[in-house]
């Protein structure tokens, strides 16, 4: 799949609505993004035409249908621009600016895909596991919540992968603790894995300590606040360690930007 | 159609706008996102004599109708930029000012030296404003002994025009002003980012890795504009208005104040054609104001 060129385009509303607790699912028409996009891109998207909330808010991408021109966005209300997109009505243009950044590497050979997210690192996944099951991979999903409340709805989730594990902070679905006990158990079972994480910092630390101890590939998508989204604020960064046996040849490349080098980078360079 | 082209120092830019330093980075990202062949320039991101890696994130947050920032001056260092990001920046359809920091008054000089050997380079522009740089930038900009030290340091050693860019975290920044102008200055561009801070009230800790940062941003417009009217009533030299621009009433409200030319910053990271649509505007207005030429309405302002 091409990436396309980022353009600043105005996005239709087609639905956008509550699927769990303060979690939205917006459809927006908007075909040039529709038609290229990969997964673990994201867009930015203006939420408001005057100077509150002032920033466009980044979301990824979850789900594409090229054919009809539409993207899927999923995102959590947990502050004033999320609070502003969740008001948007159906029929509603917004500015949506992408895609932007570097998408998964979905090429690892055979190993089984195991794809590891917390609360609202899940969308970049969901898109992510479809990409792999038309490759021929075998996806395993963990996910994680606080609570049972917190989870994405069966029917999202039951679409993106073959097998799906729960785990809840409180132990009110699923596997009650962490989502990383989850994976622990499942790399014991010997199979050749590669794995894939979006979702708290902890969370991916954690995830990429265990992959290490494996020494099975990982991939992270990551976060940060953001302003522009395509690279010239440099404002999202994380510290990467150079390649193996490498070193950088000027301090200058020892933060990387979120957005446009990444969000996904090898979680095994990232310092956490 | 109004005439829209200035000059600074013999410079003639095709219209008033230029990008701002630290916000269109070296030209590469924006070149493919807006036509920059239809905007007046843009300054590229503050370069020092040596690479910098810049602050540990998180470097930005969100304030009303604004943001903080603390990026630390990240950038590949004079060679670096004139191996790597020079070539791209002068084959550009539009004028490029390269914006320049240092530790000392004298390694100012040495950069402004190094780059008057490059071909192309529109005017330099002197960070003595950057509220984010521990060992120069506003240390310099906030004494007028110092100031006038780096702007002559740079200007003894080019032929390219010397635009001085103030911080306005100074008491009177019309003295700052007057030092830069006595110093060699062909232009002055104001204000770099006013210091600000956010803290997280739950951690108690601030928002920002490295504490406070630049505040920008539309918050900052009715400050910026002030102090534009305020040296352009202390200095004759050409002023360039940066502060919270992102429409062309904002833009107009600067050259009238004075400003021949304005900078557009952080506008651009929510709307990536605030330049552009600040030139049309500028157009429209000139058609609704029977201007024909957009010189004649810089320092119109009747008090």
């Amino acid at each position: 799949m091409s990436e396309t060129c980022m353009k600043d385009l105005a996005g239709k509303v087609l639905f956008n609505l509550e699927v769990a607790e303060d979690f939205y699912l917006l459809r927006l028409a908007v075909p040039q993004i529709a038609e290229g996009v990969v997964p673990g891109q994201f867009v930015e998207v203006k939420v408001s035409s005057n100077y509150s909330p002032f920033l466009r808010i980044p979301l990824s991408i979850c789900k594409t249908d090229p054919a009809l021109g539409t993207i899927d966005l999923l995102y959590e209300d947990l502050g004033p621009k999320s609070r502003a997109l969740s008001l948007q009505q159906p029929g509603c243009e917004i500015a949506v600016l992408g895609p932007l950044g570097n998408g998964f590497k979905v090429t690892e050979g055979d190993r089984t895909a195991m794809l590891v997210g917390g609360g609202i690192g899940i969308p970049p996944l969901l898109f992510l596991a479809g990409e792999l099951r038309r490759a021929g991979r075998q996806v395993v999903l963990l996910v994680g919540a606080r609570n049972g409340k917190k989870h994405l709805p069966d029917n999202l989730l039951n679409a993106a992968a073959g097998e799906i594990r729960k785990a809840t902070d409180d132990g009110s679905a699923g596997h009650h603790g962490l989502v990383t006990n989850l994976l622990t158990e499942k790399l014991t079972g010997g199979k050749r894995f590669s794995v894939y994480t979006c979702g708290p910092h902890a969370m991916m630390a954690a995830v990429t300590a265990i992959c290490k101890g494996h020494r099975i590939p990982c991939q992270a998508s990551l976060e940060e606040y953001m302003a522009c989204g395509f690279g010239v604020c440099v404002g999202c960064v994380v510290e990467l360690r150079p390649p193996e046996n490498e070193t950088f040849s000027s301090p200058y490349l020892q933060y990387s930007r979120i957005c446009i080098d990444g969000p996904v980078f090898d979680a095994h360079r990232v310092c956490w | 159609m109004a005439e829209l082209g200035v000059q600074i120092a013999g410079v003639v830019f095709d219209n008033p706008v230029l990008l701002a330093s630290g916000t269109c980075g070296y030209g590469q990202e924006f070149a493919p996102l807006i036509e920059l062949g239809r905007i007046g320039g843009l300054v590229s991101k503050t370069i020092t004599p040596t690479p910098r890696a810049g602050n540990p994130p998180p470097r930005i947050v969100e304030t009303p109708a604004g943001m903080l920032n603390s990026i630390g001056l990240q950038n590949p260092g004079l060679e670096g930029f004139v191996r790597e990001k020079w070539p791209f920046l002068a084959q550009l359809d539009t004028q490029v000012v390269v914006n320049i920091a240092a530790p000392t008054a004298e390694e100012h000089g040495e950069m402004a030296a190094r780059l008057d050997e490059l071909e192309g380079i529109a005017a330099l522009e002197v960070n003595i404003s950057s509220p984010n740089m521990k060992d120069g930038g506003m240390l310099f900009g906030c004494n007028p002994a110092a100031s006038a030290a780096v702007i002559a340091a740079v200007r003894q050693a080019t032929r390219l025009p010397v635009i001085a860019k103030l911080t306005p975290n100074v008491t009177d920044i019309a003295e700052i002003a007057r030092a830069v102008e006595s110093a060699g200055a062909d232009a002055i561009s104001l204000i770099n980012t006013l210091l600000g801070m956010a803290i997280d009230i739950k951690k108690k800790r601030p928002i920002l890795a490295n504490v406070t940062g630049g505040l920008s941003g539309p918050a900052i417009k009715p400050v910026a504009l002030a102090l534009t009217w305020k040296v352009r009533q202390a200095v004759q030299l050409p002023l360039i208005g940066i502060g919270g621009i992102a429409t062309a009433g904002d833009a107009l409200e600067f050259i009238i104040a004075g400003a021949t030319m304005i900078q557009v910053g952080t506008a651009g990271f929510v709307n990536p054609n605030a330049g552009m649509e600040i030139v049309a505007g500028m157009q429209s207005y000139c058609a609704e104001q029977g201007i024909d030429n957009i010189a004649s309405l810089i320092g119109s302002l009747e008090v």
